[in-house]
This record gives structure tokens, C-alpha cells and sequence, in this order.
């Protein structure tokens, strides 16, 4: 099978600072994808890469196995990469339509904005979500966290993404709307989204990812199925950059 | 969740559905009552001719709001208008002077505006310079090249063609009278303020209705967001500075054509109007908020403001003490309503 994306010697330098140090890793269909590692391990940075918010400065990322130039937002959006940022990247003043529909808006054929049939999409996309949805004309700033966050998921998942890159998307949230989050995580999963997940929490990484993949100073410092790992084994790689000493044989003892 | 998104309807009926339509309405009755003070004061104020006094005087500054609001709502502020009103107003005066047709001068003085929006706004995004900054310099840059090119002194006898957009009217009707002398029966609606409408509805329209006005607001209430979600952030805001510089070019050959004379000196601290205006009529500095309509019932309320208190005999300097006072509470009205 071929993985949905590639980032193959991933660099990123500013300036003799090299947030990102020839990182390689990659995403299959249906998979989850747990990105891991302090503030500053760079993985924020090489998310960000992929999502075409910035510019590597070296390295190749591949898209469904051909080689793709990915230098904007838009660009990343072409490629079905979208994105839910950590600081939920929704315009306040606006409501859920225009932010759902925000730099893609549906237009007339007078090339108006199609206001009626962008709020009846977003009806039929939130009421899939999170059929408590109401207050869909109201400024997003007027509702709750898990509310803002179901509507930035709503904007990726709308435009059919093939690949998410969800960035700390439970951290705002309570634990009913965390649950949630969670299982509509696992319902795209199974539709055969690719998901790179950043988190900080054990918890949901080891409940939702298929694989982690743990930075520390701008490298890659482990790739592993998550049945292979402890949580132990994951937060000595995010502390150390390097798996406990005892790892290799508890390891070949529980694999035998 | 249910819990939560109760919580938050609860807070939304709390506040009002609609926060924008009630300061709007505040802002109306506002101006409804000031309308009935100097109503009250003097009859004569509620007169056809004085009416349409208002709407000549107001259309100016009117026109001159609609685009400084564009630009309040990206987040940014347009300091320059006053300027460029008086280099656009010169531009198309000397032009005309020099023997080129009254529409063609006209135009020309517009895409001189239009100019020095694009200036403000390459400025502003690819040199990164602060709105504030970038069009405080264009107001300096637009002023000194008007009088550099006129040796500061007006220019004059543009002939009747050149005033017909100030003073002309629509529906005028006058009555020969027997005694060969004739008379004004309806004085007609000044094409000033029929521009201003159709600036006015035009600027509405591109706001609520087209992708560019989407933008415009996305920019001023999350610019990071709207640049991620793909919007061309850099574009939308030159847009609305390219808008605003053609609309005080336009704002400019209004009010020269009104004075028939092409004055190199007019329109200083009309930016603070402008502002003003949109500022009364609801719209934040902090950008993502602002409405059309609201800025019109805000250029109404400094218009009459003005004029009833010239007709009351108030000096213009408390004219202007009394506006600066409108201006602070508008926004501490404003404040108050959106606090929750």
C-alpha cells in the first residue's frame, strides 16, 4: 500500500537554530499517527511544514507517493492536507458558515456569496458531528470550546480530507467534548482518514494512535507501533530522546 | 455537551441575539432625538432646503467613512484620506485647467486616489509598516505634493461643467413666473448625496454579499486564522486601502466641484470624521466589526450635529468640543453593551 504522505530529511533551520534535523516519517490510510515531544522538539514545526503555514529548508514531501510542492495553506488544502490548529484557527466576529467555509466560499453563478446554501451544508455536516449544534448564525466567539473545536473539524473533514494534522485538539476541552473528540477521531479512522495527532496526553495517545512518533531537539528519535511502547517508554523518549535501558529485553520477553 | 452548549445559549439570549442591531438602533435614536432637539429649537431646521443642506454637507464626509470603515474592519485605520481628498480635488483641477474634459479630469483625480491606497497598502503588508505609520506618511506625502504642485494657492475658473457634480440636482424644478422672474418650486436632490447612496449601497453589497467583503472581516477578526484557512490576507487588505484612496479621490472631486475651485488646503482633519463616523456607527479599531449602515447614521449625526448647532449660533469650536464628547461616549456606550 501506498502511504498517504512522506516527509522524507525534513530540515528546518532559522538561522544556526535547526528546529527540524532530517525527520523522516510517514502516514498510511486509516491510520493514526501520534506526533510527540517537549515544547521546542520541533514537532509543531514539522506539522507546520506539511500544513504549508511554513517553508522546509531542505528535505521532500511526497503525496500518495508522487513528489508535492507544498508552499501555502492552500496548496497543502489541494493535496486533501488540512489542518486543525492548537489555537483553533477560527475568525471570532464570523459565524459557523463563513468560518466552515472561510477562503473556499460557496458562490452564485453572479459569483455572490451562496449564504442560504453555505448554512444548509453546515447544518448537514455539524448535525453528523454533534446534533446538540444550534446556535449556527451566532459569532463563533459566542460558543463553547468543544463547540469551536467541532466546527474547525467540521471545516476539514467537509472538504473530504485524506490526511489531518490535528494539533493538541482536546487540550481546550472538557472530558465529555474530549470524548467526543475521540470518537469522531476513531470514526474517521475507519472512513480511511490518516491522522497525525500532536498531543501531550498519555491517555489519548495510547487510546487513539496506531503508531507514535516521538521528537527531541529536532530529531526523530523513535518510531514505534503502540503496542510495542509503555507509557513509561514514550515519556523517556520525550525526556531523554532515548527508550529506558531496560527496554530491548522486557521487550523480546513480551513479544515472546 | 448538552450541558455546555445550554450554558453558551443561555449567555447568548442573555446578551441579545444580535448585538450589532441594537447599537445600531441605540445610534439611530440617537440621531432621531438630536433631529427633535434642534427641531424643537428652531423650525427652520426641519425644512426641505435645510434637510437637503445636511445631506450635501454630509456626503462628503459620508463617502469618506464608507471606506475608512472597509479599512477599520481589516484591523487597520486610514489616516491619509484627508490628504489624498485634496491631491485627487488638485489633480483633477489642474488637468481640467489645462484643457482635459471634466469626466476624463475626474477620473484621473479618482485613480489618483486609487494610487495612493496602493501605496498605503504595499506599505502596510510587504514593507510591514503599522497602518497607523504607513498612511500618517502618505498623509504627509499626499498634502505636501498637493501644495508643491499648486505653489499652494487654489485653482479657480474651472467653468460650469467642473461644478455641476457639487451643485447639480436631481428633480429640480423651478417655475418660470410672469414677471420673468422664476421659481423654486423643489430645489432637487443634490448628486452628492445620490453618489453617497450609490456608494453607499455598492460598498454594502460588496461587503455582505461578495467573497472580497467575506474576507475583509475574516482579516480584521483573526488574521492568522484567515491566512491559514487560505485567504489572501496581504490582497484583501490592499483592496480596502486601494477602496478607501478612491473614495477620498472621489470625496475630493465632490467637494472641489462643489467650491468650483481646486483647493490644495481643503480637507485637513477630515480623516478624524471619517473615523469618527464609523467609530459612532458601531465599528471596533480592534478590526472584524463595523457596518455600512451604521457608519451612515453615524456621518448623519455629525452632520446634523453641525448644522443644528450652526443654526443654534454655537461656535465652531464647541462645535468641535461637543462632537469629541459624541465620540468618546459612542464607544463607552459600545463597551458597556458588549461587556458581558
Amino acid at each position: 500500500m501506498t502511504p498517504l504522505v512522506e516527509m522524507i530529511d525534513i530540515e528546518k533551520h532559522f538561522g544556526g537554530i535547526h528546529a527540524v534535523n532530517g525527520v523522516s516519517l510517514d502516514l498510511y490510510p486509516g491510520e493514526v499517527v501520534g506526533v510527540l515531544g517537549h515544547n521546542g522538539a520541533g514537532k509543531s514545526c514539522l506539522m507546520r511544514i506539511l500544513s504549508g503555514a511554513m517553508r522546509p529548508s531542505a528535505g521532500e514531501i511526497r503525496v500518495g507517493g508522487k513528489t508535492a510542492e507544498i508552499n501555502s495553506p492552500h496548496d497543502a488544502r489541494d493535496f486533501g492536507i488540512e489542518t486543525i490548529y492548537q489555537t483553533l484557527a477560527l475568525a471570532d466576529h464570523l459565524d459557523a458558515p463563513a468560518n466552515l467555509f472561510l477562503g473556499r466560499e460557496l458562490r452564485t453563478r453572479w459569483g455572490n456569496l451562496d449564504d442560504k446554501r453555505m448554512m444548509e451544508e453546515t447544518r448537514r455536516v455539524l448535525a453528523r458531528l454533534n446534533p446538540n449544534f444550534r446556535n449556527l448564525g451566532d459569532a463563533v466567539s459566542r460558543l463553547s470550546g468543544g463547540q469551536r473545536q467541532v466546527i474547525a473539524i467540521a471545516r476539514a473533514i467537509y472538504f473530504n480530507a485524506k490526511v489531518l494534522i490535528m494539533d493538541e485538539p482536546t487540550a481546550a476541552l472538557g472530558p465529555a467534548e474530549t470524548a467526543m473528540v475521540g470518537k469522531l477521531i476513531k470514526q474517521l479512522r475507519q472512513e480511511g482518514v490518516g491522522i497525525f495527532l500532536i498531543s501531550h496526553d498519555m491517555h489519548d495517545v495510547f487510546d487513539l494512535c496506531d503508531r507514535v512518533v516521538v521528537m527531541n531537539r529536532g530529531h526523530n528519535v523513535g518510531a514505534y507501533r503502540i503496542d510495542e511502547v509503555s507509557k513509561d517508554d514514550v515519556l523517556s523518549l520525550i525526556i531523554k530522546g532515548a527508550l529506558p535501558d531496560d527496554w530491548t529485553t522486557r521487550n523480546r520477553e513480551r513479544l515472546q | 455537551m448538552s450541558v455546555a452548549s445550554s450554558e453558551v445559549h443561555a449567555a447568548a439570549n442573555a446578551s441579545g441575539p444580535n448585538a450589532e442591531t441594537l447599537h445600531k438602533l441605540s445610534a439611530l435614536l440617537t440621531l432621531a432625538l438630536l433631529i427633535a432637539i434642534f427641531a424643537f429649537g428652531n423650525a427652520a431646521f426641519l425644512s426641505v432646503n435645510n434637510g437637503l443642506t445636511v445631506l450635501l454637507q454630509t456626503s462628503v464626509i459620508g463617502i469618506l467613512g464608507i471606506g475608512m470603515t472597509m479599512v477599520i474592519i481589516t484591523g487597520g485605520i486610514d489616516l491619509s484620506v484627508g490628504s489624498v481628498l485634496a491631491l485627487s480635488g488638485t489633480v483633477t483641477g489642474m488637468l481640467v485647467k489645462a484643457g482635459m474634459p471634466v469626466p476624463a479630469g475626474m477620473a484621473a483625480g479618482i485613480a489618483v486616489g486609487a494610487l495612493c491606497g496602493l501605496a498605503n497598502g504595499l506599505v502596510i503588508t510587504k514593507m510591514r509598516i503599522t497602518s497607523f505609520v504607513a498612511t500618517l506618511g502618505m498623509m504627509l506625502i499626499a498634502r505636501g505634493t498637493a501644495l508643491q504642485l499648486t505653489g499652494a494657492a487654489p485653482i479657480s475658473q474651472l467653468g460650469e461643467a467642473f461644478g455641476r457634480l457639487g451643485n447639480g440636482a436631481l428633480f429640480r424644478m423651478v417655475e418660470k413666473q410672469p414677471n420673468g422672474l422664476s421659481k423654486v418650486i423643489f430645489p432637487g436632490i443634490p448628486y452628492p448625496a445620490i453618489v453617497l447612496l450609490i456608494v453607499a449601497v455598492a460598498a454594502a453589497y460588496l461587503l455582505h454579499r461578495r467573497a472580497l467583503g467575506r474576507h475583509i472581516y475574516a482579516t480584521g477578526s483573526n488574521e492568522e486564522a484567515s491566512r491559514l484557512s487560505g485567504v489572501n490576507v496581504d490582497r484583501t487588505k490592499i483592496a480596502a486601502y486601494v477602496l478607501s484612496g478612491a473614495l477620498a479621490g472621489l470625496a475630493g472631486n465632490i467637494l472641489m466641484s462643489r467650491l468650483v475651485t481646486a483647493q490644495p488646503n481643503e480637507g485637513v482633519m477630515y480623516e478624524l470624521d471619517a473615523i469618527a463616523s464609523a467609530v459612532i456607527g458601531g465599528a471596533s479599531l480592534m478590526g472584524g466589526v463595523g457596518t455600512i449602515s451604521g457608519t451612515m447614521i453615524g456621518a448623519f449625526i455629525i452632520g446634523v450635529l453641525r448644522n443644528g448647532l450652526n443654526m443654534a449660533g454655537v461656535s465652531a469650536f464647541i462645535q468641535q468640543i461637543i462632537i469629541g464628547f459624541v465620540v468618546i461616549l459612542a464607544v463607552f456606550v459600545d463597551q458597556l453593551r458588549s461587556r458581558r
